[in-house]
């Protein structure tokens, strides 16, 4: 649904973008994080036909930004990381004018607004002022905006940027709903967990270079070196971790919380091999499970160090 | 809806519409406007009013119909040039300033489209104040002087300068991100248009060629000035030469330069007192030109009427200022002539 391949974006002798490249399969939510500065933006803008590339290409179901920017804004709705509303019109004549901007029949117009008004949860916000609209409010009326035309594809900057925790959960539940909906989801974010819980596939971007993409759990596994063990035991932590440290396999021993986390290296035998060891030495172990390197190790690893 | 309807209807017409009649800024202007246009009708009225309580006749009250003309559509033109790049200058760059124009880029409106919506709703309330000052206008009738078509035409040379005027500014608005320097700069235009041009033929003026048997026609510059042709226009007055060498805008019988006496059969015969170059020579017998009326002499819109020359002028500006704005409008600029790497490293 998505391709983009090579883009380079060169402002004076700054180079935002050095050749990224990366796909989004129909129906996937991609999660695109980096650190400010990173390029996150300046690839949204240019997949919106906002921006031109200095080189590359980039191309939204079918269609390249540069040579056809109208087939790309009749099959994507963006929503951009600031963005400002009209004084004097209510939510609906918000809605109804973009929904005129898209050229939708003036019949179906308050049907559409409605529909939007209900799905983002402002069905009792229709007639208010836009501007007297609270910041969440304002970010959920310019996800339906995007929304006006039926778009296949979303590209959603930064929507949970200024959020209380309360209207976060909120915009994750609406764009769940779109996800149900069959739409691909573009979504740059800096709160990792939420991007975990969403999105399908990840893209990590730093210094205008994609360091990793592809499925998250995938590129997960790939930046979190060497496996972590969650071991729980009955009393006898500093026995557990003196078994432990001798072994070849394990890297590190560290409490956390109550528990025993050990880094090592090998597949789930070695895991196993472990096990064996705690018990054999008369070591009472109530939990034993395995760790997943999370987003946030993924996103460091990425960011931290050149690939 | 065809094309044209979607061109003239568009979107941004109707929200500009909406937002602009919901403040209390419009219907305020309205009311200024027509207060000072009206207070100024009223203070010449009054003045023509009180000098022609002693002696009246019908000769009189044309021309107190053509001074309260003439004036009544001079203010409004001064007032319409302060009102519309205000109206204009900030039209696309407040969109920039309110994070709003991304938001239409990636709609399906073309640039244009935008520009259209924005000048149409502004030139609208142009149009909005122009009808309302026709009440004023018709004090005018009561004295007479002034023909209907006199009318018609100045509010048509009025309604192409502001239309030029707003163009103007909308292509400051496009090229300039802020609202400030838009408005300095559509105003700097403005002023140009209006009294600049004026004052270049004031102090370049046409040289006068000693045999010719009428005025010269002033340069082209000025008729960029909608103030030369309502002047014509309000008058219905016959312009003899133009320029400071030449000693004013109205027909003259004794200028900087010249000494003229009377002769027989009411002919005039003139000496040059000093030597203007290119006019003659120092007592030299000179024939000063006989009025040209209201139609240009001579030059590149020779046997024009000075409205058309001038209506002609602003439009093609407006025309040249509009396609500028278009280019410059859209995020991406596809300009035929620019090379695009389009090359996948």
């Amino acid at each position: 649904m998505i391709t983009v391949d090579g883009l380079t974006k060169i402002y004076g002798n700054r180079t935002a973008l050095d050749h990224v490249s990366f796909e989004v399969p129909k129906g996937e939510i991609f999660g695109f994080v980096g650190p400010n500065g990173a390029g996150k933006t300046t690839t949204l803008r240019i997949l919106a036909a906002l921006l031109e590339p200095t080189s590359g290409r980039a191309l939204v179901d079918g269609a390249d930004v540069i040579e056809h920017p109208d087939l790309v804004h009749d099959r994507l709705g963006y929503m951009p990381d600031f963005f400002g509303v009209y004084d004097q019109l209510t939510a609906s004549e918000y809605l109804d004018f973009y929904a005129s901007c898209y050229r939708q029949p003036k019949a179906r117009r308050k049907k559409i607004a409605d529909d939007l008004l209900e799905l983002v949860g402002l069905t009792d916000r229709g007639d208010q002022a836009v501007d007297t609209l609270s910041r969440g409010l304002k970010q959920r009326l310019c996800l339906a905006r995007a929304l006006v035309h039926d778009p296949a594809v979303l590209l959603l900057d930064e929507p949970a940027s200024g959020l209380d925790p309360r209207a976060r959960v909120e915009m994750r539940e609406i764009l769940k709903e779109l996800q149900t909906m069959g739409k691909t989801i573009v979504i740059s974010s800096h709160i990792l967990p939420e991007l975990t819980e969403l999105c399908t596939m990840i893209g990590i971007i730093d210094q205008g270079r994609m360091r990793a993409t592809g499925p998250v759990h995938e590129v997960i596994r790939q930046l979190t070196a060497g496996r972590r063990l969650r071991i729980t035991v009955l009393g006898q932590k500093e026995e557990a971790a003196a078994v432990l440290k001798p072994l070849s396999a394990i890297h590190e021993v560290v409490m956390v919380n109550g528990s025993i986390e050990a880094r090592y290296d090998g597949d789930d035998a070695a895991a196993a091999g472990i096990l064996q060891t705690l018990i054999a030495a008369g070591i009472k172990v109530s939990g034993f499970s395995q760790l997943e390197g999370g987003l946030e190790d993924a996103f460091m690893k990425a960011t931290s160090e050149d690939i | 809806m065809n094309r044209l309807a979607i061109a003239l209807w568009n979107p941004i017409v109707a929200k500009e519409y909406r937002s602009r009649m919901r403040t209390w800024r419009s219907p305020l202007a309205m009311t200024v406007y027509i207060l000072l246009l009206g207070g100024v009708g009223w203070a010449i009225f009054a003045s023509t009013a009180a000098s022609a309580r002693n002696s009246f006749n019908g000769a009189q009250a044309a021309n107190y119909g053509q001074i309260l003309f003439l004036w009544l559509i001079l203010f409004q033109m001064v007032l319409l040039a302060f009102i519309t790049p205000a109206l204009t200058a900030g039209a696309v760059s407040s969109e920039r300033e309110r994070q709003t124009i991304d938001l239409l880029f990636v709609t399906k409106l073309p640039a244009f489209s935008i520009l259209w919506g924005k000048l149409l709703a502004s030139m609208s309330f142009v149009i909005l104040l122009l009808l309302l000052s026709i009440p004023v206008f018709s004090l005018v009738f009561l004295f007479g002087g002034i023909e209907l078509d006199q009318v018609v035409i100045a509010f048509l040379v009025t309604a192409v300068a502001a239309l030029t005027l707003g163009i103007i500014g909308l292509a400051c608005s496009t090229a300039f991100k802020r609202t400030l320097p838009a408005t300095v700069s559509a105003y700097g235009a403005a002023f140009i248009l209006l009294a600049g041009s004026l004052l270049f033929g004031l102090l370049f003026p046409t040289e006068i060629n000693p045999n010719a048997t009428r005025a010269p026609a002033p340069p082209a510059v000025t008729y960029l000035s909608p103030i030369l042709p309502l002047v014509v226009i309000g008058t219905n007055g016959l312009l003899n030469g133009y320029g400071i060498r030449n000693g004013g805008i109205y027909p003259m019988t004794q200028g900087g330069g010249m000494a003229c006496s009377a002769g027989p059969n009411g002919t005039q015969s003139c000496y040059m007192t000093t030597v203007p170059i290119g006019k003659g020579a120092f007592g030299q017998p000179y024939n000063p030109p006989q009025p040209s009326g209201t139609t240009i002499p001579s030059g590149l819109f020779s046997g024009w009427q000075y409205w058309q020359a001038t209506v002609t002028m602003q439009l093609v500006i407006s025309l040249v200022a509009l396609i500028l704005s278009a280019i410059l409008l859209p995020p991406i600029r596809h300009l035929p002539w620019r090379r695009r790497d389009r090359g996948v490293a």
